[in-house]
């Protein structure tokens, strides 16, 4: 089994790398949050908040990074189906979990190399400094947030029968998680109703353990504690891994891969 | 080697399989036939551990299909319709990713997949991306991929369908390689009846149940061994000059086929026809006429 999920992570990493353009756009993306909405709005509040508006949404930057990264990676399960990949796992001697298991891990990679590249150009520009990344700290909270999103994409995939198209996942799901994370503001800036929302999306205690773990001038706003992060993380990845297995698991779901096996509708 | 008991599968108010019985020996060449939607490839999902019965029992190789799935899917080969490779990784990549779903080592993975290319004749295509492959070859790299793991039995669900006829052959040719040289079990359906007669032996199942079993020329000659086959753009004017019942004959588009071991005689139709506007053919029975007796009428003794 260690065998087949390496494979299955190696897979990714090497089709990660090769599609170039979507490698492009995933780093443009957070360098256009960055330096245009980052800069803009920072030049709007100057002088109102201790740092610089930009040093403060570099991790939630990061984090929307893991979180297209991973999540869009983990969804594809949902458009995957038609793939010669999934057939061959499908019928892999493997347990149900399996497949689960190994695309959120995937996708957490997929996720990963994004947020790594995005961090190369941080420091290339001098936006942070190498040493508050290079932080076994940093790069286990990337790891963490990576998983946690990959969980939320392969949980949106698996309960989702109607949310079969980009823009509607696009609208519905990444960004209300992203912008209700604390990744654009301190929460506690947040009206009261909308705070309790972002309380109960995970990807906000994946935001705020990357403020925890990269040293940059927002670790000051932090709004829980890097231990409730820690725990709040692991505890969604493990439930989505849950559901998401035993949903995989069901016959119905399974008959569904298995009927684009074989095309012949008998 | 597969033994099946009552095997039934219900979708919602259909009955696709329907108390089942199936005994398959070990090292044979079995057909499953029978027209769309008579329940071959929801009888091949059940037992290759794909989908689960309604009710019944399976067991491939002594172990429980229902129980153990997973050591049972050690022990199988799928080659499906669809093909299962990643059109954008290359041969040798596709192999090697199944080779590492399945646990087998890299380097026999490597021997395997080397020598089986060489069989097959692609070794020159290891690097080439499966979407640069002809149909036929792509066929081919799943079928490899199907037996990688050396598996003991090989399911095959219409492996040649939508292929052209040079590529069907050299697909077949394939397989006979494979049975001869790895001993392998093999379970087919296919739509192509001519593709059935070198079984060992045929099921033709007909809306879930198996209607009739038996090695095909058995079978062929259980429906006599020649068939009068008579050409013509209206059959139904036939039918009425020659005065057949329901039951003896059947129209295949522009043919009317007749046995030739019922009434009415060759000679008998030819005195009837005489001066009609159609051609007789007597023609030696195939496995296909047997599929469309079957398909009209449920078995061949009516």
């Amino acid at each position: 089994m260690i065998r087949a999920l390496s494979a299955v992570m190696a897979r990714e990493l090497r089709k990660t790398i090769r599609q170039k353009s979507r490698l492009l756009a995933s780093t443009v993306r957070p360098l256009i949050w960055l330096f245009i909405i980052g800069g803009g709005i920072g030049s709007i509040t100057e002088n109102q908040q201790p740092g610089s508006y930009q040093e403060f949404i570099i991790p939630g930057i990061l984090g929307m990074t893991l979180l297209f990264g991973a999540m869009l990676s983990a969804l594809t399960t949902v458009y995957d189906k038609e793939s010669g990949v999934m057939r061959m796992m499908v019928i892999a001697p493997l347990p149900s979990y399996w497949i689960s298991l190994s695309k959120m891990l995937s996708a957490t990679i997929a996720g990963m190399i994004q947020g790594f590249i995005l961090c190369i150009i941080l420091v290339i520009s001098g936006l942070t400094g190498l040493s508050q990344l290079a932080s076994v700290e940093f790069v286990a909270a990337v790891t963490l947030t990576a998983l946690a999103c990959s969980g939320l994409g392969m949980l949106t995939a698996a309960i989702s029968k109607s949310l079969d198209n980009f823009a509607a996942i696009m609208n519905f799901v990444i960004f209300p998680v992203f912008f209700l994370s604390g990744a654009l503001y301190p929460i506690s800036t947040l009206p009261a109703e909308i705070q309790w929302i972002t309380i109960i999306n995970p990807f906000t205690y994946g935001v705020d353990l990357l403020k925890h773990a990269a040293h940059t001038g927002s670790g000051h706003s932090v709004d829980f504690s890097m231990m409730l992060d820690c725990i709040i993380l692991a505890l969604f990845t493990i439930f989505a891994l849950a559901i998401s297995s035993w949903q995989f698991g069901r016959e119905s779901t399974r008959s569904t891969l298995i009927g684009t096996l074989t095309r012949a509708k008998n | 080697m597969i033994s099946a008991k009552g095997l039934s599968k219900k979708f919602e108010d259909t009955l696709a399989v329907d108390n089942l019985d199936l005994d398959i020996p070990e090292g044979q060449f079995f057909g499953l036939l029978g027209p769309n939607g008579s329940g071959k490839t929801t009888t091949i999902h059940m037992l290759s551990t794909l989908s689960l019965p309604t009710s019944g029992q399976i067991t491939i190789d002594g172990v429980d299909v229902l129980r153990k799935p997973i050591v049972v899917r050690k022990n199988i080969g799928l080659v499906f319709q669809e093909s299962a490779l990643d059109r954008t990784m290359t041969v040798y990549e596709n192999l090697s990713f199944s080779a590492a779903l399945y646990g087998i080592p890299r380097r026999t993975a490597d021997d395997r997949i080397n020598s089986l290319l060489k069989l097959f004749d692609l070794s020159d295509k290891k690097r080439s991306p499966v979407a640069r492959l002809s149909g036929g070859m792509r066929r081919a790299v799943d079928l490899i991929r199907g037996v990688l793991h050396q598996p003991k039995i090989l399911f095959l669900d219409e492996p040649t369908v939508g292929l052209d006829l040079p590529s069907r052959r050299k697909i077949w040719r394939f397989v006979q390689q494979l049975i001869a040289e790895e001993k392998l079990t093999v379970i087919l359906t296919t739509h192509y009846l001519e593709e059935a007669t070198p079984c060992d032996r045929v099921c033709f199942i007909r809306k879930g149940k198996a209607v009739e079993l038996g090695a095909p020329r058995e079978l062929i000659d259980r429906l006599g061994d020649d068939i009068f086959e008579i050409e013509s753009e209206k059959p139904e004017e036939v039918v009425n000059l020659l005065g057949l019942k329901n039951s003896e004959y059947i129209v295949d588009s522009n043919a009317l086929l007749i046995r030739s071991d019922r009434d009415p005689t060759f000679d008998e139709i030819r005195k009837r026809l005489a001066g009609h506007q159609s051609k007789i053919l007597v023609r030696k029975t195939n496995l296909n006429d047997v599929f469309l007796w079957i398909s009209s009428s449920g078995d061949l003794t009516t």
